[in-house]
C-alpha cells in the first residue's frame, strides 16, 4: 500500500481537482484506491456526492478501527472508495502515524475488515503547517500543484528548504504545474525557469486552466467521466501515468 | 456495518413493476433502460437438488450460471448431465457439493429471461446500491423474476430500507425452491394430509395414492435411462405402496390384501435384476479398491460384464413398461384406489388413524426389542436378517404416519433408529453382494469365455474382502443395538407411541 499526499501550503492550487482525478484514473487502470477527504471542507467527497459522515467528529473515531472502517464509503466508480471529510487535525496526526505502522490495527483493519488498498490518496487541507512533517514523513510521494507564478515559485522553494533543514528525503517531492494559462507571458517565463532550476523535482505535466474543471462542480463527477478527450482529462492522465511511474 | 451487503429476492411477474422508481426516502430505484434478452434453460435434477439446496442453475446465451443468496458463479455453457462430465470450472466445482453423483442434470424448464441492470441512488443520485434484475418467463409454468442487490461499501443502510420496501408484498416465491416449483410449473409437492380421527381405511388410501403417483412421475425417466436414481425412487414408492397394504393389517380384507400384495409385487418382480446390477454398476471404484492392485484387470472385465448385462437387462424392462400390459396394470391398481368404494374393508379399516397407527407401532417396536434382547455373537444369521426386516417395518410405520405424531421427539427417535439400520443395512448389504458374487462365479463356470480365470481369482479376492467387512458390521450389531436401547429412547417410545390403556 502506497500513500500519496496532494499537498500544497497554499489554497486554490488544484490540490483537490488533481486528487479527485488522479483517484478515478488511478481505479479505472485497475488500483484499489481509497481517496481521503482530509479538507473538512470536504471537497472531494462533494465532487463524488459522497455526504460527510457525521459521526467522523466523534473524539474516539480514531481509536476504534471499526469506526474507521464503517466510514469508508463506496464510490459510484470501480475500485474507488472515499473517506469523507470531517478530521480535526489531532485526530489527522494520529490517523497518519497509524497509517504508516503496518503492525497497527488500524493497517490490519484496512486490510481486511475494509479492503487491501493499493494506494491511498489524501487530499490535504490547505493550512497544515503544524502537521505538515507527519504528512511528509509517512507518505511515499508528495504531490505538489505549482501554479506558475512568482509567489508559488517561492513557497515551492521554502518547501525544498524545509525538507533540507529537517533531513526528509527531497525526493518524495513531485511537483506540476496547474491552472497553466498558455497565453500569459508571466506563466510561460515561470514554468521555463523552474525546469531549469528543479529539473528533478518537477513532472513534465502542465494541467492546463480549463472550464471543464471548473464544471466538475456542476457534474459532481470527475473530468474523464464527462469531457474525456478534454486537454484537462488527458493532461490528469499524464499525471496519473508520471505518479505510477515514480512510486 | 449495519445490515448485510448483498440480498436476493424472489417473486412473480410483478416484481419488475414494483421496482422501477420504488421509492427508498431520500433516494430511489432506477432500472437501467438497456435490457438484454435471451432464451434460457432451468436446469435441475428431476427431484430438485439444485433448487433444494436454494440455488437456480441457468443455462443462457454462451454461460450456465449458478444463482445462489451468497452470489453468483459462472462458467462457459455446456450440455446438462451428470456432474462429473461437465468441463471444469467454478459453477462444476460448486455443483458437486450440491448434487449427488448418481443424478443427472436435465432441463427442467425453458423460455425466454430479460435481464436488466439496477441501481439504487440518494437524492444526489448517488449510488447506494448496484444489482441485477433477472426476469424468467416460462413456456410453461409461471414467471419469476430475481433481484440480486449489493451494496456499496457503507450503504448497507440502503439496501435494508430497500429489503423493507419490498417485503410487504411478497408473493408466495420466497426462495430457489419455490421459483424453480413456479417455472417448472410443478408447484410444492402437497404432503398428505391426516387428522388422528380420520378411518386407517382412508390414511391407507391417501398415503397409497401420492406413492403410486411417485412411481409413475419416474417412468419417462426410467423408460429414457437418464440416470439409475429414476428407477430406485420407482422402486422406493412401490415398496411404500406394498408396506403401507402388508403393515396395516386388517384394513382391508384378507382376499384383497393377498390379491394387492401379489399384483405389486409382480410389478416390482420386473425392476429388482436390473437394480440390483445399478448398485454394482454404482459401487463400482468401491469395489476395485477393496481388492489388491493385482485383481483389479480382473474385476474390472467382470464390471464390463455386468454393464453389458444391464444394457440387455434395460431393454427388457423398458420394453415391459412401455407394453400395454403394464398401461393396464397400473392403471387398474391406480383405479382401485381412486374409488375407495372398489375396495373391501377389513375389520380393521373404521379405527381412527391415530389409534390405529399408535397400536401398529408399539407392537413393531416390541417386536424389534423382543428379536434384539435374543441376539448375541453367536446367534444364527437368520434371526439378524428377521431383526433387520423388523427394524425396517417399524421404520415405515413411523414415517407413514408422521403428520399424526407433531413431536420435536420423533425425528431424534427416527435418528436413533436409522443408526441401528445403517449396521443392519451394511451386514445385509454384504451378505447379499457376496451370495450374488457366488451366483456370477457359478455362471462363469458355465461359460468362462477368454477372461473367466482372471475373473473368478478376482471375484474370490472380493468375496473374501466382503466377508471380512460382514464379520465387521457382525461384531457391531449387539453394541448397536444397545445404543437405540437406552433409557431416552425406550422413555420416548413409549410416551408417544404407547397406546392409551384398554384400546391396545
Ligand atoms: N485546471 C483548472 N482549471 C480551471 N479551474 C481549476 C483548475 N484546477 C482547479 N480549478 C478550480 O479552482 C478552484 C480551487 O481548486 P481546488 O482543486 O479546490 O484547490 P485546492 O484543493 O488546492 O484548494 C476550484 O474552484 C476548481 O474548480
Ligand atoms: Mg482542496
Amino acid at each position: 500500500m502506497k500513500i500519496v499526499a496532494s499537498y500544497s501550503n497554499k489554497g486554490g492550487v488544484g490540490k483537490t481537482a488533481s486528487s479527485v482525478n488522479l483517484a478515478h484514473g488511478l481505479a479505472q487502470s485497475g488500483l484499489r484506491v481509497l481517496l481521503c477527504d482530509l479538507d473538512p471542507q470536504g471537497a472531494s467527497g462533494f465532487y463524488f456526492r459522497v455526504k460527510p459522515s457525521k459521526k467522523l467528529t466523534d473524539e474516539r473515531f480514531f481509536t476504534d478501527v471499526k469506526r474507521f472502517t464503517d466510514s469508508i464509503r463506496g464510490s459510484d466508480y470501480e475500485n474507488l472508495d472515499i473517506l469523507p471529510s470531517n478530521l480535526t487535525f489531532r485526530d489527522f496526526d494520529v490517523f497518519l502515524s497509524r497509517m504508516k505502522n503496518s503492525r497497527s490495527r488500524l493497517h490490519k483493519a484496512l486490510k481486511s475488515v475494509a479492503s487491501d488498498y493499493d494506494i491511498v490518496l489524501l487530499d490535504c487541507p490547505p493550512n497544515l503547517s503544524t502537521l505538515s512533517e507527519n504528512v511528509f514523513a509517512s507518505a511515499d510521494a508528495i504531490l505538489v500543484p505549482v501554479i506558475p507564478t512568482t509567489l508559488s515559485e517561492r513557497s515551492f522553494e521554502q518547501l525544498l528548504e524545509f525538507f533540507a533543514e529537517t533531513k526528509l528525503s527531497k525526493k518524495k517531492i513531485l511537483g506540476f504545474f496547474s491552472m497553466v494559462q498558455g497565453t500569459k507571458k508571466l506563466h510561460a517565463e515561470t514554468i521555463a525557469r523552474m525546469r531549469q532550476d528543479y529539473p528533478k523535482r518537477l513532472l513534465d505535466i502542465a494541467v492546463p486552466f480549463s472550464t471543464d474543471v471548473e464544471k466538475m462542480g456542476v457534474h459532481r463527477a470527475p473530468v474523464a467521466t464527462f469531457a474525456a478527450s478534454s486537454p484537462a482529462a488527458r493532461s490528469y492522465d499524464a499525471l496519473r501515468h508520471e505518479l505510477q511511474q515514480r512510486l | 456495518m449495519t445490515g448485510s451487503e448483498r440480498m436476493t429476492v424472489f417473486d412473480g411477474a410483478e416484481l419488475p413493476e414494483r421496482l422501477d422508481g420504488l421509492d427508498l426516502g431520500k433516494g430511489r430505484i432506477l432500472l437501467e433502460p438497456a435490457a438484454e434478452e435471451m432464451e434460457f434453460d432451468l436446469l435441475d435434477t428431476f427431484d430438485g437438488q439444485v433448487a433444494a439446496k436454494g440455488a437456480l442453475l441457468v443455462a443462457a446465451g454462451d454461460a450456465l450460471v449458478l444463482l445462489e443468496p451468497q452470489g453468483l458463479l459462472r462458467q462457459e455453457r455446456a450440455a446438462p448431465g451428470f456432474v462429473s462430465d461437465l468441463p471444469q470450472g467454478p459453477v462444476t466445482e460448486r455443483l458437486r457439493r450440491l448434487v449427488s453423483p448418481l443424478r443427472t442434470l436435465m432441463r427442467v424448464a425453458e423460455g425466454h429471461l430479460t435481464r436488466q441492470a439496477v441501481r439504487g441512488v440518494d437524492d444526489l443520485d448517488k449510488t447506494h446500491l448496484r444489482g441485477t434484475l433477472w426476469v424468467f418467463a416460462p413456456i410453461c409454468g409461471g414467471t419469476v423474476s430475481l433481484l440480486e442487490m449489493a451494496a456499496l461499501r457503507g450503504y448497507a443502510p440502503t439496501l435494508a430500507r430497500l429489503e423493507a420496501a419490498l417485503a410487504p408484498v411478497v408473493e408466495d416465491i420466497h426462495d430457489a425452491r419455490g421459483a424453480a416449483q413456479a417455472l417448472r410449473g410443478t408447484g410444492a409437492s402437497a404432503p398428505v394430509l391426516m387428522a388422528p380421527d380420520e378411518t386407517a381405511f382412508r390414511a391407507a388410501g391417501d398415503i397409497i395414492r401420492s406413492q403410486l403417483a411417485v412411481a409413475r412421475q419416474q417412468e419417462p425417466g426410467v423408460l429414457a435411462d437418464l440416470d439409475s436414481e429414476f428407477l430406485h425412487d420407482y422402486r422406493v414408492a412401490l415398496r411404500r405402496v406394498r408396506s403401507v397394504v402388508s403393515l396395516f393389517k386388517g384394513v382391508y380384507s384378507a382376499e384383497r390384501t393377498t390379491e394387492l400384495k401379489a399384483r405389486f409385487g409382480a410389478v416390482m418382480a420386473h425392476t429388482g435384476r436390473l437394480r440390483d446390477l445399478d448398485v454394482y454398476l454404482i459401487e463400482r471404484d468401491k469395489y476395485l479398491s477393496l481388492v489388491p492392485e493385482a485383481m483389479r484387470p480382473g474385476l474390472g472385465k467382470l464390471f464390463d460384464r455386468l454393464a453389458a448385462e444391464r444394457q440387455a437387462e434395460l431393454k427388457v424392462l423398458t420394453a415391459w413398461m412401455d407394453s400395454d400390459a403394464y398401461r393396464a396394470e397400473l392403471h387398474g391398481l391406480a383405479r382401485l384406489f381412486e374409488k375407495p368404494k372398489r375396495l373391501a374393508k377389513g375389520p380393521e379399516a373404521e379405527r381412527p388413524a391415530l389409534d390405529y397407527a399408535k397400536t401398529l407401532i408399539w407392537k413393531r417396536y416390541r417386536k424389534v426389542n423382543k428379536i434384539a434382547r435374543g441376539i448375541d455373537d453367536a446367534t444364527p444369521d437368520t434371526e439378524v436378517h428377521e431383526l433387520r426386516i423388523a427394524c425396517k417395518k417399524l421404520r415405515y410405520l413411523i414415517e407413514f404416519f408422521t403428520p399424526l405424531f407433531d413431536d420435536p421427539e420423533v425425528p431424534r427417535l427416527v435418528k436413533a433408529l436409522k443408526r441401528l439400520q445403517d449396521n443392519l443395512g451394511n451386514f445385509n448389504d454384504y451378505s447379499v453382494q457376496q451370495a450374488a458374487l457366488g451366483r456370477v462365479a457359478e455362471d462363469l463356470a458355465r461359460d468362462p469365455g477368454s477372461d473367466g480365470v482372471a475373473i473368478a481369482t478376482s471375484l474370490g479376492a472380493l468375496v473374501t474382502v466382503l466377508h471380512q467387512r460382514q464379520m465387521e458390521e457382525r461384531a457391531r450389531i449387539t453394541s448397536s443395538f444397545a445404543a437405540f436401547d437406552g433409557p431416552d429412547t425406550q422413555a420416548g417410545f413409549r410416551r408417544i407411541f404407547k397406546p392409551e390403556e384398554g384400546t391396545a
